[in-house]
């Protein structure tokens, strides 16, 4: 009994720190430029078919295939966003635009994995095979690393927002954008940037969670929900809100799938995120307004 | 008349604006505005509000989308320009409603004040310049943005102004909502900013300690000028008493 729950809370800290990395990237352009964005599922699928093309060029170490995909899915990200929000920002409403162009996007991007790539799911290699025991539990190298590359990715994350000039201009927008504007931070800059940066969040993830559970054209949306209602249950634009709510959510998609069947974690996570929003509209760390 | 003849000649105007009209989606707020600030000096624009003041000072730091019209500054025309690029030239804007970074310290505040790229190489001097100034910030250098007095956070959105390393600085009422012993201090510190060598644009509504250190005065209505000429002129004018000082 106490080993079960122990690989279930190991099980929810790790998935947790992988949701931790995908949301603090969706919370990221939400916080920056106040839009949506409805293909970050879709991006996640995109790191792995990115991972999964480098793979196939034979490439076969892993830290190669990061160091490839990372610019990879930064200029994919930096391109879709100037190609298709930047001009939506010119024009009144454009956060509600964003959201449809997204969508849209979102839908676009899924035929055509589905298109190039197959219907069926692709695998990618395991990172590192093997296992460590410690008495009676077994770790898989995979799952520490998987663990250890997300919460990685996010402290470099942080460091980078915290001391650095574009760092600290991207959380200056996202704290007031016409102060931004008049310290002369170059905005379209920063929004772009964003949301290049965030894609390469998702995608990172999305080649982590791969080798667990397979490149799917139609994979994404579930993580889009996932990382929406971390978003939301955490406080929209709140990166703290979102970390804390990750692995809130990874460790209750433990416990219920393990106690109750997998069936129920979707629908313990919507019983979770209504609730809360319901006497928290603004979520566990959001703000009004 | 002469005087802007003589400037033409000898190239001392710093700010020269002529035919600005500016909107607000469809509402046409600044019609055919034409001014000019002289190098060193202090000049104040009054008027009642929302008839373009604030309008007008962001107009010329890029920060209105619709402009039409000349803005040159220092011979450069800069009407229409990205507002990063007109900071980096040397033109700050100063907030009415202060524009901070409410969850950013005193200090990150300050150096995001340096974003730009002609003032990164001064900002070691220039904050040491702004604790001078004001030695009350260099204290609080550690505390949220969003956990200061109305007070401190105007003195603090004139710091992060003069971080910017601006030659011209255009400042939003800096005494709105501020106390009249804290006015009188926002006086001081204008004064000393020009005195360090900054040209300054001002807009208020009238303040008395403000008014009087203008070297020049205009005066905006409903989107246009309605007066110009030095502050003894603005005091025999009947018009200009009726309607800020209520004789």
């Amino acid at each position: 009994m106490l080993v079960e729950i122990i690989d279930v809370i190991i099980s929810g800290m790790i998935n947790g720190s992988v949701y931790a990395l995908m949301a603090v990237g969706l919370t990221l352009i939400y916080g920056v430029s106040k839009a949506f964005n409805f293909a970050y599922g879709s991006f996640y699928s995109m790191g792995g078919y990115v991972a999964f093309m480098i793979f196939g060029a034979h490439i076969n170490n892993y830290i190669l295939v990061f160091c490839l995909a990372a610019p990879i899915l930064f200029l994919l990200g930096y391109l879709i966003e100037k190609a298709l929000v930047a001009p939506l920002r010119k024009r009144d409403d454009w956060e509600i635009k964003v959201m449809m162009i997204t969508l849209g996007l979102a839908l676009f991007l899924d035929n055509s994995y589905q298109v190039i790539f197959g219907a069926r799911m692709k695998s990618l290699p395991t990172i590192l095979e093997g296992s460590i025991e410690l008495g009676d539990f077994i770790l898989s190298y995979q799952d520490i690393i998987i663990f250890i590359f997300s919460i990685g990715g996010i402290l470099a994350f942080r460091w980078f927002l915290n001391n650095t000039r574009t760092g600290m201009s991207v959380r200056a927008v996202a704290q007031n954008p016409a102060g931004a504007q008049i310290v002369g931070i170059p905005k379209e800059f920063v929004f772009s940037a964003t949301f290049a940066i965030s894609t390469v969040m998702v995608g990172m993830g999305g080649i982590l969670l791969a080798q667990k559970y397979f490149v799917t054209p139609m994979g994404g949306w579930d993580i889009l929900v996932k990382s929406w209602v971390i978003t939301a249950f955490g406080g929209m634009g709140s990166i703290k809100g979102s970390l804390y709510a990750a692995f809130i959510v990874g460790m209750l998609e433990a416990f219920v799938g393990w106690h109750f069947g997998m069936n129920w974690t979707l629908i313990a996570l919507f019983a979770v995120l209504l609730t809360t929003l319901a006497i928290r509209p603004q979520g566990l760390m959001g703000k009004w307004g | 008349m002469i005087q802007g003849l003589l400037n033409a000649i000898w190239g001392m105007l710093m700010i020269k604006i002529e035919n600005l009209n500016a909107y607000y989606d469809d509402f046409h707020v600044l019609k055919n505005v034409s001014m000019s600030v002289e190098e060193g000096q202090i000049v104040v624009m009054l008027g009642p509000n929302g008839h373009g003041k604030s309008t007008f000072l962001k107009s010329i730091c890029g920060l209105v989308s619709k402009v039409k019209g000349s803005i040159m500054f220092n011979g450069t025309q800069i009407s229409g320009l990205a507002a990063e690029k007109i900071v980096n030239m040397g033109i700050t804007y100063i907030a009415e409603n202060r524009e901070l970074f409410p969850e950013m310290t005193v200090l990150e505040n300050l150096k995001m004040g340096a974003y730009s790229k002609s003032a990164r190489t001064h900002e070691k001097k220039n904050l040491e310049k702004v604790f001078e100034l004001f030695p009350r910030l260099k204290n609080r250098v550690n505390q949220m943005a969003s956990t200061m007095s109305g007070g401190e956070a105007r003195m603090l959105a004139i710091a992060r102004g003069l971080m910017s390393n601006a030659r011209f600085l255009a400042v939003d009422e800096p005494s709105l909502g501020l106390q009249p012993n804290l006015r009188d201090e926002v006086a001081r510190i204008i004064k000393e900013i020009n005195i360090a060598g900054i040209t300054v644009l001002l807009v208020e509504q009238n303040i008395p300690q403000i008014t009087e250190l203008a070297d020049q005065l205009y005066v905006l209505e409903e989107g246009q000028i309605t007066f110009e000429g030095s502050k003894d002129e603005a005091l025999g004018n009947d018009h200009l008493k009726e309607i800020f000082l209520g004789m």
